[in-house]
């Protein structure tokens, strides 16, 4: 059986998945999630990379050496909060006004 | 303090326990320009997401606030008379079918008969709920995120929001992780954790109230914060569920026909099905995450799947419980792999997906519930509080995020009365909680979180159930043998695979799942 066919490899298209939330992105000053990631060099499990729905998270994951954040695409679940092991996160909601909108929820 | 201050009470948080609480507070008299509900989502519901079916009648009681709520609120989409409940592995799908006249709520010969689940699109409900207490006179306030709680006689700017929830600079890791507050003049933190709480404080200015209602939902910052909960730590993600979700476009005509749905009449809105499996369907993604991610080997992800009926939409996801995802493994690619299902993806296609989402689902459990939901002039309802219960057969939270808020606005009317804002006073809140259904159901069940996190359900169990019954049901033209001798034969078969399934289907493990499963 071809690898990709097989049940279990599928991979999604994230991106595209989130192309469909309405965002209103705060300012970087403003960011609601902020990540220390000098702390995320010898993480070894990444739990925020598989744990995120929102890939906000990349690192070795997608060949990178060093951890990259972005708080754009965060869809405010509060996964990666409770994921990391290492004390590199602090977390917050997003301003009132700013961040996802859903509309059917 | 209660003429003083701008409101009796200020409710964080406009999902179904804290609208249910601020309809219930109407309802016990108190006036509604007493009452601000502040919400961070702008229109109210942005922020909110559910599987979702509500189940149960707990918006009867609340009908003169939220009139016709069944046919006229646009986020209540199709009654439910149509459950499913399956068994998925890679190859084969087991899925019981139950479809009853008595949830038409018009016939039937099972008593009582009613309408008692719907299938629900949270944007849409909580926006509708909203705009009717607005017409009662609640205060309602969108957009508006709240970052501290207001504490007697504590000057809020001592400490700022990030400080609650940022890793101390000499913070340990896992269990030992310190917060930024945890360094602050001890004064503080002990009133952070015991003052008296008399209001919110957003962007630096302060509304009091005698009460405030901490509605906040499952991602719980000021719960945890304010130590209502102890747990504001890593490792924290046991008994907590990620889910993750797909909205598909169908049209109406297509799910009737698909689902055998009835489209509805002057008196009910259509009728729906919904279905829930457990999943055995990763068994390669985690083969392959092993390899490459060694340090979480051996991790089997814990999931369920979920399709629902909407009006012309489908919500379909997964439930993941984060303690068992491995390395390796993205939640989002989970979701693929079970639309691509062979039971599902037929049931899926010609769809287009409208909206992804996520959201976490505090199913604690009785032994991590946060520690405290009354504090002196504060109370936690609803998914905050981790009110939520499953057994894979029944998902119950926003009913019982209903049942919490009522069960708190009767106390805080009493309190408002009495002028006693104190936990002692509020705690009769707590009291009637631990003595309703929702308490009652949490403790009668308390094995079943241990059942949930059993590996084999998610392993050998659904293989098992589909394999079992393709072999009573198929005929090959050979001698049959009885069910019994049937299950036997499939025990050893699967027992010989692996090392894993040798264990699992071990007599003493069985007898441990069946000792659980019984109290299900």
């Amino acid at each position: 059986m071809d690898e990709k066919t097989k049940i279990g490899l599928f991979e999604y298209d994230v991106k595209n998945g989130l192309g469909l939330i309405a965002y209103n992105v705060d300012e970087h000053e403003h960011a609601h999630i902020i990540v220390d990631t000098k702390k995320c060099g010898d993480c070894d499990s990444m739990m925020c990379v598989w744990g995120c729905p929102a890939q906000c998270y990349m690192f070795r994951d997608v060949g990178l050496e060093e951890m990259k954040f972005q708080y754009e695409d965060c869809v405010e679940c509060g996964t990666c909060f409770l994921m990391c092991t290492d004390g590199a996160l602090s977390w917050n909601h997003p301003r009132g006004g700013f961040g996802i909108t859903y509309a059917y929820g | 303090m209660s003429d003083e201050a701008d409101f009796d009470v200020i409710i964080i948080g406009c999902g179904m326990a804290g609208m249910a609480c601020a309809a219930q507070l109407l309802k016990e008299g108190i006036e509604g320009d007493r009452i601000l509900v502040v919400d961070r989502g702008e229109p109210i519901g942005a922020k909110n997401l559910s599987g979702g079916i509500l189940w149960g009648r707990e918006l009867d009681e609340l009908d003169d606030i939220f009139p016709n709520w069944e046919m006229d609120n646009p986020g209540i989409e199709r009654y439910i008379n149509h459950k499913k409940i399956g068994f998925l592995s890679s190859e084969d799908a087991f899925i019981m079918e139950g479809k009853f006249a008595s949830w038409d709520g018009i016939g039937g010969t099972e008593e009582p008969s009613m309408r008692t689940g719907w299938s629900v699109l949270r944007a849409k409900t909580d926006s509708w709920f909203a705009e009717k207490l607005e017409e009662a006179g609640v205060f309602i306030m969108p957009g508006i995120k709240i970052d501290q709680l207001h504490i007697d006689g504590l000057d809020h700017t001592s400490y700022s929001a990030r400080d609650l929830t940022s890793p101390a600079e000499d913070s340990g890791r896992g269990q030992n992780q310190k917060w930024r507050i945890d360094n602050a003049d001890p004064e503080i933190v002990n009133a952070i954790r015991e003052g008296k709480i008399c209001g919110i404080v957003q962007d630096g200015e302060v509304m009091t109230s005698n009460v405030v209602v901490i509605a906040e939902g499952s991602n719980s910052i000021l719960t945890r914060s304010y130590a209502f909960d102890t747990m504001l730590h890593a490792q924290s993600r046991h008994g907590i569920i990620l889910g993750v979700k797909e909205v598909i476009h169908l049209g109406e005509d297509v799910i009737n026909s698909r689902f055998g749905c009835f489209s509805g009449d002057d008196e009910r809105p259509p009728s729906g099905m919904a279905m829930e499996a457990a999943l055995a369907i990763y068994d390669d993604m985690a083969e392959k995450a092993w390899e490459e991610y060694p340090v979480t080997a051996g991790q089997i992800p814990r999931a369920g799947g979920w399709l629902y009926t909407n009006r012309d939409t489908l919500s379909i996801g997964v439930v993941i419980q984060l303690d068992s995802l491995p390395s390796g493994i993205h939640t989002y690619d989970m979701l693929e792999a079970y639309k691509n299902h062979p039971a599902i993806a037929p049931l899926i296609s010609g769809g287009e997906t409208v909206e992804y989402g996520a959201h976490l689902v505090p199913e604690y459990g009785l032994d991590r519930m946060p520690n405290r939901l009354v504090r002196d002039g504060a109370v936690v309802i609803g998914d905050a509080a981790g009110l939520v219960y499953s057994n894979g057969a029944v998902i119950q939270g926003q009913n019982y995020s209903i049942h919490s808020g009522k069960l708190a606005a009767k106390v805080i009317a009493k309190s408002i009365e009495s002028g006693d804002f104190s936990k002692k006073a509020l705690g009769q809140y707590k009291k009637d909680l631990d003595a309703s259904y929702v308490m009652r159901d949490l403790k009668r069940f308390k094995t079943t979180a241990k059942f949930l996190a059993d590996d084999a359900n998610y392993t050998w169990v659904p293989k098992f159930m589909g394999k079992m019954f393709n072999r009573v049901v198929r005929e090959i033209g050979e001698e049959k043998i009885t069910v019994e001798k049937q299950a036997l034969r499939l025990r050893k078969e699967m027992r010989r695979k692996d090392k894993k399934t040798k264990k699992g289907l071990g007599l003493l493990n069985l007898i441990r799942l069946g000792l659980m499963g019984r109290k299900l």
